[in-house]
């Protein structure tokens, strides 16, 4: 149980606090309702650009991270499909100093064509150095390509191409943050050792000055359901053949999710999981495999892969694991299966109520979701999930036409 | 509110630590258990310490496998029944090999402690290496090892360890793949027979600990079990000479890896405290001189660290980057240029200050919360350090002078002391 205490500044900031007298530091999380998702599908890339450039320093702040570094502090960001997050954790007594750097931040960042030229180079040695320079580091650019025909979740938040980031102009970047980053479109959350009292009235002093602004409106177009199955097969120098099969599934939000998590915890959470036990280990297939989701706020992907064994023919591999997931659509998971991947499930939760940080994220990021109560009420669902809805959900998400299959194969073999 | 966003707000420095020390208990066999009680959520974390890294093996790929097969079989269960029982209990089991020491941990409640650490024992005690598990483990290391090979960085950072220590050395990162194809499987339970000993254990505890669960750890560990047959010892191995420069070629490959470094002083080396401090300021955090130069004004790469690694035996001094591929000499002579500069001249106190203040910061978090005390003190136990050096550690930070600075950076960066590897494509 996290007990957390929650707000509304005039100017349309949430702010929440969780005490926490275990840690002799405090978190201080703006977590900004804009991701990837956010973007023009021709200007890809730009929400995590925007990031990188928030710390080149502020409208009053030169540079960011020495006042950080003078309190003992630190600070770091990071962006997804759905949502910009930073933080900076300090010692309790120096929060003030945190909250003078987010809240000049939500000011306004000091837009520099040399800040821009900069990062713009550092954003894209990172697509290099992640993506182009590292074996597999296109899958995701091909996987959403292909799940995905008109929802913005088609590209990852490092963009489309680098392309787009060398492409990006002062003016766009000031669009950007000007119908983005505002006290109406963010989430504030302090955590750690402070009292809540005194946390709200920080958070009055440096956030209530700042003015609400015009947030371009967050109609993302959702998309049409699949109805043909999609394959793509791709030759890459790489050592190892290996596959992505992804449906789609429902949203964050949606009822359903609790069942689908549990079912590819029975998959694949964990070496006692069916996948590991039969395929990995038993039949020898594949060296790795796993099932997840992907799990993004608006309706995400179910996602099957695999890395095969040497001398395994590759469908015969690929459609083993799909035949083991689609077994579920027919047969009832036992009832010990259902309990362990339960009692999973509510170890981890406890093993997350530990650090004053993750805390603070996941507050933030279930606000931004829309129901901040789930960081407490979510064991409940997750409980409440019978083997039934397993089922239900297991014939809903693996319907015939809506997988997408990516053959990964080596070009070296 | 008039607020005045242009003057920082009032700095308060970090004076110090509060370290508490862990109670050490001595169970029947003479095994030493250490806990630290702390935090309100009914979790503990064991870690199992045993004097069995590559340091003591005879191949450094035995000390990895013996450490990754203790749960795939006991005497009396399969490695599913192991699977299943963690998995049930929502436990996080592990079993790390690092250079000098293996780690096997678990993470659980308190409310499944009794029916965990049974199992726990058995796989100390009675782990017996079933054959076909340890196929299945050297073909998916092997596999693995491919794909690293594949990527520059990992390349560069291990071809600059095969270097300074060696091909062999029990810290030289294994060469090929192919050396999983001759591995035994004998040589590897040797390994586990000869140091996963009741006499080469201790037991750091740490989370919810009350007098249940240290009963319960007396109850399950107090055994004495194994005897050392072998007569391995590494302690006399000789460095070889290094080479100055190696260029790996990696073809296809889009950035560069470059890793540039040498031999270094340990952790328990009285200079240790000013080198860490030294290179924290070269390029240990985000606004260090080597990020600066090459990541904000120049825009080579994403991201370049310097860090002084210490293993129980050896230092190390390891720059490192991936960066531009038409920039890779560029880069080079940066980070050479910014060792020469910290020889040359002094640093402002306007630099020093926050950088003093920023690792005053990082020693805080060492000590924040029970599972960030059990690792700090684990790896003050691996490197026969203790709680002193935290003490000389901020004594250092705080009052260590730029000239001081200035005179270890003459004395340990020279140009002509570094070997150069570069990884990549010319």
């Amino acid at each position: 149980m996290i007990a957390f205490e929650k707000i509304t500044l005039s100017n349309g900031l949430r702010v929440i606090v969780h005490v926490d007298r275990s840690t002799p530091f405090v978190a201080v999380n703006v977590c900004y309702h804009v991701g990837a998702k956010n973007e023009s599908p021709n200007r890809t890339g730009f929400a995590h650009l925007f990031e990188h450039l928030t710390f080149g320093g502020t409208k009053h702040i030169r540079d960011f991270d020495t006042p950080t570094q003078n309190v003992g502090g630190s600070n770091n960001a990071f962006t997804t499909n759905d949502i910009t997050n930073y933080y900076i954790t300090v010692p309790a007594n120096n929060i003030e100093t945190a909250l003078w750097l987010e809240s000049d931040r939500m000011v306004g960042p000091k837009f520099t064509k040399k800040g821009l030229d900069v990062q713009r180079n550092v954003v894209i040695e990172e697509f290099r150095q992640r993506n182009l320079n590292r074996p597999y580091g296109d899958t995701w650019h091909l996987l959403r390509d292909l799940a995905y025909k008109v929802h913005p979740y088609r590209w990852p938040t490092i963009g489309l191409t680098p392309q787009h980031i060398e492409e990006a102009t002062m003016e766009e970047v000031k669009e950007f943050f000007f119908h983005h980053y505002a006290p109406n479109n963010a989430v504030l959350v302090i955590s750690g050792n402070i009292d809540a009292d005194k946390a709200f009235q920080l958070a009055e002093k440096w956030f209530s000055d700042i003015p609400q602004r015009e947030i371009k409106s967050h109609l993302i177009v959702q998309e049409p359901l699949q109805t043909v199955d999609r394959e793509l097969t791709v030759n890459r120098a790489v050592p190892i053949d290996c596959f992505y099969v992804a449906w789609h599934m429902g949203s964050r939000l949606d009822p359903d999710y609790y069942a689908a998590d549990l079912l590819s915890d029975i998959l694949s959470g964990g070496n006692s999981s069916r996948i590991e036990e039969k395929l990995v280990k038993g039949e020898k297939l594949f060296t790795e495999a796993d099932i997840f989701l992907s799990g993004e706020n608006d309706p995400g992907l179910f996602i099957a892969t695999g890395k095969l064994n040497e001398g395994i023919d590759y469908n015969l591999g690929r459609e083993k694991i799909i035949a083991e997931a689609m077994k579920t659509t027919e047969t009832l998971v036992s009832a010990k299966e259902l309990e362990k991947v339960k009692n999973k499930i509510e170890a981890e939760q406890v093993f997350n109520e530990i650090g004053y940080l993750e805390k603070a994220m996941q507050l933030a990021s279930f606000e931004i979701l829309g129901d901040v109560d789930l960081i407490n009420t979510q064991l409940d669902h997750y409980r409440a999930v019978t083997a039934d809805q397993i089922r239900l959900v297991a014939e809903k998400i693996l319907r015939p036409g809506n997988k997408n299959t990516l053959n990964y194969l080596s070009l070296t073999k | 509110m008039n607020l005045n966003r242009n003057t920082p707000p009032q700095i308060y420095s970090v004076d110090g630590v509060e370290y508490i020390e862990p109670k050490c208990h001595k169970l029947s066999n003479g095994v030493e258990l250490f806990t630290m009680k702390s935090g309100d959520q009914e979790v503990v974390k064991l870690d199992f310490m045993f004097k069995a890294g590559s340091w003591y093996a005879k191949s450094r790929l035995d000390s990895m496998m013996a450490a990754l097969m203790l749960q795939e079989g006991t005497e009396s269960l399969n490695a599913s029944q192991i699977a299943n029982t963690f998995d049930f209990y929502g436990a996080q089991f592990s079993s790390n090999s690092s250079y000098d020491n293996n780690y096997v941990t678990l993470v659980a409640l308190n409310k499944y402690l009794p029916e965990l650490l049974p199992l726990v024992s058995d796989i100390l005690t009675n782990a017996s290496f079933p054959e076909s598990e340890f196929e299945i483990l050297r073909q998916k290391r092997k596999q693995k090892a491919l794909v690293d090979a594949e990527r520059v960085g990992l390349v560069a950072q291990r071809g600059f360890l095969r270097n300074l220590f060696g091909e062999g050395h029990p810290y030289a990162p294994v060469a090929s793949p192919a050396s999983y194809d001759t591995l035994l499987l004998s040589d590897v339970k040797q390994h586990y027979k000869n140091f996963y000993r009741s006499d080469n254990m201790s037991i750091i505890a740490s989370g919810f600990i009350d007098s249940t669960v240290i009963e319960l750890i007396a109850a399950n560990f107090s055994l004495s079990w194994g005897k050392n047959d072998s007569a391995i010892t590494n302690d006399s191995y000789r460095l070889p000479k290094a080479k100055k420069s190696i260029t790996i070629e990696k073809e296809g490959a889009n950035q560069n890896a470059i890793a540039i470094g040498k031999l270094f002083p340990k952790q328990d080396h009285p200079d240790f405290p000013g080198l860490k401090l030294l290179c924290t300021i070269l390029g240990g955090y985000f606004g260090s001189r080597l990020m600066t130069n090459i990541r904000e004004e120049k825009g080579y790469t994403y991201g370049i660290q310097a860090s002084p690694i210490s293993f129980q035996q050896e230092g190390v001094l390891l720059i490192f980057a991936e960066v531009k591929m038409d920039k890779t000499s560029e880069a080079i002579k940066e980070v050479f240029y910014e060792m020469d500069r910290l020889t040359k001249e002094l640093i402002t106190e306007q630099e020093l200050i926050p950088i003093q203040n920023y690792l005053l910061g990082r020693i805080l978090e060492d000590f924040d919360g029970p599972f960030a005390r059990a690792q700090t003190f684990a790896s003050l136990r691996e490197v026969e350090l203790d709680f002193d050096y935290y003490t000389k550690l901020i004594e250092t930070f705080k009052t260590t002078t730029p000239q001081q600075i200035k005179a270890l950076a003459k004395k340990y960066l020279k140009a002509d002391s570094m070997i150069t590897v570069v990884a990549g494509t010319k």
